[in-house]
């Protein structure tokens, strides 16, 4: 190389670059050197018409404040808002991946009819387009008769991922019609870590951790930089935790599969599937036996320590639960102690610990942990969500068909003898349908849902949407559910549409962020709120009065709903509203319970249970405790458990589409496009198994295949593979790649929360 | 450039923010199978242990950016070069595509691109359609048959000088802007008052494959 050449040219390109006035200085690098002459015709500034717009992602629950760059009406980038406090201004990779959401190649642009009489997974629908009129006109003539023989309840509603603004229309629209059957994809996975809170405090939503200021985090099957809600927080804040502050945040991980969190913590513990209940009690043991809790906090703002206490001291020893669990009595001690000790310090637990058919006393057995050291409501402790307070909506206007539609019970079958305390039961309701009980449904309208792939067992999903008389799925793409649809609707991405957002876990203090669309809708799609206002107006009774005065479109709808939070133009601009500034230690008026206090024997969960009926003598308890082992398949039969995980790239929008997320899916295993079955390969070798090998994984309910990966990160009796994958119905980035776990997983359920159980299927493995 | 791995979550958001800065191809699952895929930043996973004492590194690797680069060295066509700031560049015109820098690369940094020219969009529908308003950076067209690698993001660092931006502080190539976690520091590593020289005096630093003596200039700081 010759250095005088290179100065030389260095020289020369700015020199270029000052005459020309634009970005060009790549050029003498690659591409033709530009002639002064030409130079002005190529003065980018001139042509590039860009601007920032803020507003909010939707690729996860997290619901982030983003700000997106368009240029000549094209969306070319997308980053975080620096406004937004809960992940200071931070975007997780998900973020840039709306850029092929909404560029989606194989994305629907026009209402579709079906024409093919049968439906079921390999029937091809013989899709014709209609027009919105058309198309609006099918649904509403349809809700209207139905209204109209006062049988509201028939009518089905589903929900998936949505922005806050169009969950709130969706209720609306559910309530005004009188259908108490609003299906939500949120009771698939986070209801138990929701229900332990609120037999514990009251609370029942997502947890919030101020991250900030704590010393010491003990996970429990909680894989926080994949699947944590919301994702972004806890990534911007494991810089902040490690090396931003005096005093790095130690954390240890309890998860019997070594998770992209286990490999970044200082200490990965693989207990025994199942047994995080029962380490959580033993830990507590310790912390009480060594009068290490926080008895200030225990004394003046708890209730029910005594029964607990005697529970975790006579039943919970370390030694005992040493058994159950495989970690060693002087591991449960240490870490307890360090637990206690090194203040503040957080409790987690996550969706790898909460998805068994006890979850909701997992969660509550794990919460409890944080109270015994004090960890609430303090800097650096359990925080509460605080949540805008919009404009109200004011009540639904009934007629005769809501008043009767909203007396019938739930086909979910909630709060009924076999879900103790629930209030949305998600997977039970294809068996509801396949056995028409309470009453049969007539019409289902599923909004951007997608549970025959993302429920457990989701066959009987299948099952139970051929029987639906009548579905209209709205979404912005073709997805599984779509296929059993006689009507699709296409809706809009979250990039073009109106809305409104705030975080349901976060940073503690409320935060409330616009979603303005970026460009106009692409083809003839049409966003949620403006399709619901559309079809209040063509409705009679009462439908259409409950939603006169809210704004008359989707831009309205928000203006109105946020108009006593922000002036208008300041939200535009800014994108995000943040409340006041958050206070810890609200103990007197924090707790939601019967006592006020922090409750470690539930009394939610009693009253909850002599209200509909529910409590028997002796049958259910009202502490916190391990939680039943309980697994499906027999042990001799089907050694290994199933253990299905979500990576970070697993989108929440019902696709998987995007190949800037298929190629580098798992990132642990260095690939992407595909799924893994990871087992430990001391395991592999007793079943004389290879590495990479072509596999069936089969448990009772069914199988599926891939490759084997042997492991030195799983635990020995566990079999992990990821969800996401397997989508059969639409696009060329996802059809057909990987298989879908939730194909081979049972149903079983935790009674308390109605979660599904998805981590207690057992399988084998066998070459193919 | 400094990268923390205590820090890092391996959440690859640097890979996906490279991808959408530079128009950097996807691949695809032939692609992935016959290892022709194109990253100009790679999150690449480390196992070391037996169950249950296992250890995996999560390592984000950009082009290491060496000072004795021996990329530089065995180009034939003086395609792939050293400027003045220390940035390696690879000047698509003079390529040939022998790839013998990809094999000198002691670090995998660089790829070959087999796109064909009509594949040019690489299905990235979000760019402009008058590519000539935009400049040729970012979002660069791309050649067939060449070798292409992580430049720095040096076009912004370019833009940078030339408005007068502090470079390191407001002007950053786009996986530190976008790594959520501030696990990337960029700066001058002759300033000593810059951020990147405090952070390698506060504590121990590696370079990847020291023993080559290639003197790379992306360093990482561990637990």
């Amino acid at each position: 190389m010759n250095p005088d050449h290179l100065k030389v040219s260095r020289r020369r390109f700015l020199k270029l670059s000052a005459l020309t006035g634009a970005v060009v200085g790549i050029e003498q690098v690659i591409g033709p050197l530009p002639s002064v002459s030409a130079s002005p015709v190529r003065a980018p500034q001139k042509a590039l018409r860009s601007k920032w717009i803020a507003t909010s992602c939707l690729n996860c629950q997290g619901r982030c404040a983003i700000r997106v760059k368009v240029a000549d009406d094209r969306v070319v980038r997308i980053t975080g808002n620096p406004l937004s406090p809960a992940s200071e201004g931070k975007v997780c990779p998900k973020a840039h991946i709306g850029l092929q959401v909404l560029y989606d190649p194989d994305r629907i642009h026009t209402p579709l009819k079906r024409t093919a009489k049968e439906k079921g997974k390999e029937i091809d629908p013989r899709w014709v387009p209609i027009s919105w009129d058309e198309a609006l006109r099918q649904v509403t003539g349809r809700l209207n008769e139905i209204r109209d023989r006062l049988q509201p309840h028939r009518v089905l509603i589903f929900s998936g991922l949505h922005s806050v603004s169009a969950q709130d229309m969706i209720s609306r629209f559910a309530e005004a019609l009188g259908t108490p059957n609003l299906i939500s994809g949120e009771g698939l996975d986070l209801e138990a870590e929701k229900s332990g809170n609120w037999m514990a405090d009251g609370h029942y939503g997502l947890t919030s951790y101020d991250l900030d200021r704590t010393s010491y985090i003990l996970s429990f099957g909680a894989d926080l930089l994949s699947s944590g809600v919301p994702l972004s927080r806890f990534l911007r804040k494991w810089g902040r935790m490690r090396r931003e502050r005096p005093g790095r945040t130690k954390v240890v991980v309890i998860d019997p599969r070594y998770s992209v969190t286990a490999s970044k913590s200082d200490e990965w513990i693989p207990a025994h599937p199942g047994t995080e209940g029962a380490l959580a009690m033993a830990i507590a043991h310790v912390i009480i036996a060594e009068d290490l809790y926080d008895h200030a906090f225990i004394g003046r703002w708890s209730n029910g320590f005594d029964g607990y206490r005697k529970l975790a001291l006579e039943q919970y020893s370390p030694d005992l639960i040493s058994k159950i669990t495989g970690i060693p009595p002087e591991t449960i001690r240490r870490v307890a102690r360090e637990f206690a000790k090194t203040g503040p310090g957080l409790a987690i637990r996550g969706k790898e610990a909460l998805s068994r058919p006890d979850g909701s006393y997992i969660s509550y057995a794990i919460f409890c942990l944080n109270a015994l050291v004090g960890s609430i409501d303090i800097p650096g402790g359990i925080i509460y969500q605080e949540a805008p307070s919009y404009r109200d909506m004011g009540p639904v206007i009934e007629d005769k068909a809501t008043q009767r539609g909203r007396s019938q019970p739930g086909i979910d079958l909630g709060g009924t003898e076999r879900f103790l305390g629930t209030r949305a039961v998600t997977n039970r309701v294809p068996d509801s349908l396949i056995e028409g009980k309470p009453y049969s449904i007539e019409m289902a309208i599923g909004f951007n849902s997608n549970f025959n792939m993302t429920a457990p067992s989701c066959h009987r999903w299948d099952q139970a949407l051929k029987k639906l008389p009548y579905y209209v799925h709205i979404s912005p793409f073709i997805s599984e559910m779509a296929l059993y649809a006689d009507l699709v609707l296409p809706s809009t991405t979250y990039l073009e549409e109106w809305g409104y957002d705030h975080p349901s876990a976060g940073g503690g203090l409320a935060e409330m962020r616009i979603k303005q669309p970026a460009i106009p809708p692409r083809g003839d799609a049409r966003p949620v709120i403006d399709m619901i206002f559309e079809m209040s107006r063509r409705m009679k009774g009462g439908v259409a009065g409950s939603f006169a005065a809210l704004g008359g479109n989707s831009e309205g709808f928000v203006k109105f709903r946020t108009g006593p939070l922000i002036p208008w133009e300041e939200l535009l601009k800014k994108g995000v509203w943040v409340g006041r500034e958050y206070r810890y230690r609200k103990y007197d008026r924090l707790f939601r319970t019967p006592s006020k206090k922090f409750e470690f024997e539930s009394g939610n969960l009693r009253s909850f249970l002599s209200k509909t009926g529910n409590i028997k003598k002796g049958e259910t308890d009202f502490l916190p405790r391990s939680g039943e082992m309980r697994f499906l398949g027999e042990s001799e039969k089907y050694p290994l458990i199933l253990l299905p995980y979500q990576p970070l790239l697993m989108m929440g929008n019902g696709s998987q589409n995007y190949p800037w997320a298929q190629e580098i899916y798992l990132p642990m295993q260095g690939m992407g496009w595909d799924i893994v079955m990871e087992i430990n390969s001391r395991t592999a070798e007793t079943f004389h198994l290879r590495n990479g090998q072509r596999v069936w994984a089969e448990s009772p309910f069914g199988r599926i295949r891939g490759r084997l990966k042997l492991s030195e990160g799983i635990h020995p009796e566990v079999l992990a593979i990821p969800s996401g994958q397997g989508h059969y119905a639409y696009g060329k980035w996802q059809k057909g790649i990987g298989a879908n776990p939730n194909e081979i997983i049972g149903v079983d359920d935790d009674r308390v929360s109605g979660q599904p159980s998805s981590l207690n299927t057992r399988v084998k493995v066998y070459p193919v | 450039m400094v990268i923390d791995l205590d820090k890092c979550t391996g959440c690859q958001a640097c890979t996906i923010a490279c991808k959408v800065e530079n128009n950097v191809p996807h691949g695809s699952p032939e692609e992935q199978r016959g290892r022709r895929e194109i990253y100009w930043n790679k999150v690449i996973a480390v196992t070391n242990g037996k169950y249950p004492h296992v250890q995996t590194m999560l390592i984000p690797m950009p082009c290491m950016h060496c000072e004795q680069a021996p990329c530089v060295t065995v180009c034939p066509a003086k395609a792939t070069y050293r400027r003045e700031d220390g940035i390696v560049m690879q000047d698509f015109r003079k390529c040939i595509g022998c790839k013998y820098c990809m094999v000198a690369c002691p670090y995998g940094a660089r790829s070959f691109n087999n796109k064909e020219q009509d594949e040019k969009e690489y299905h990235r529908q979000d760019l402009p359609p008058d590519r000539k308003s935009w400049g040729q950076w970012p979002f660069p067209t791309r050649t067939h048959g060449v070798v292409e690698k992580c430049t720095f993001c040096f076009h912004r660092i370019d833009r940078g000088i030339k408005e007068g931006k502090k470079i390191g502080k407001e002007v950053v190539p786009a996986c530190v802007e976008e790594c959520p976690s501030n696990a990337r520091t960029f700066g001058d590593l002759d300033d000593p008052q810059g951020e990147v020289s405090r952070l390698l005096s506060s504590r121990g630093w590696t370079r990847l494959r020291e023993e080559l003596d290639t003197k790379c200039k992306v360093y990482y700081l561990f637990k």
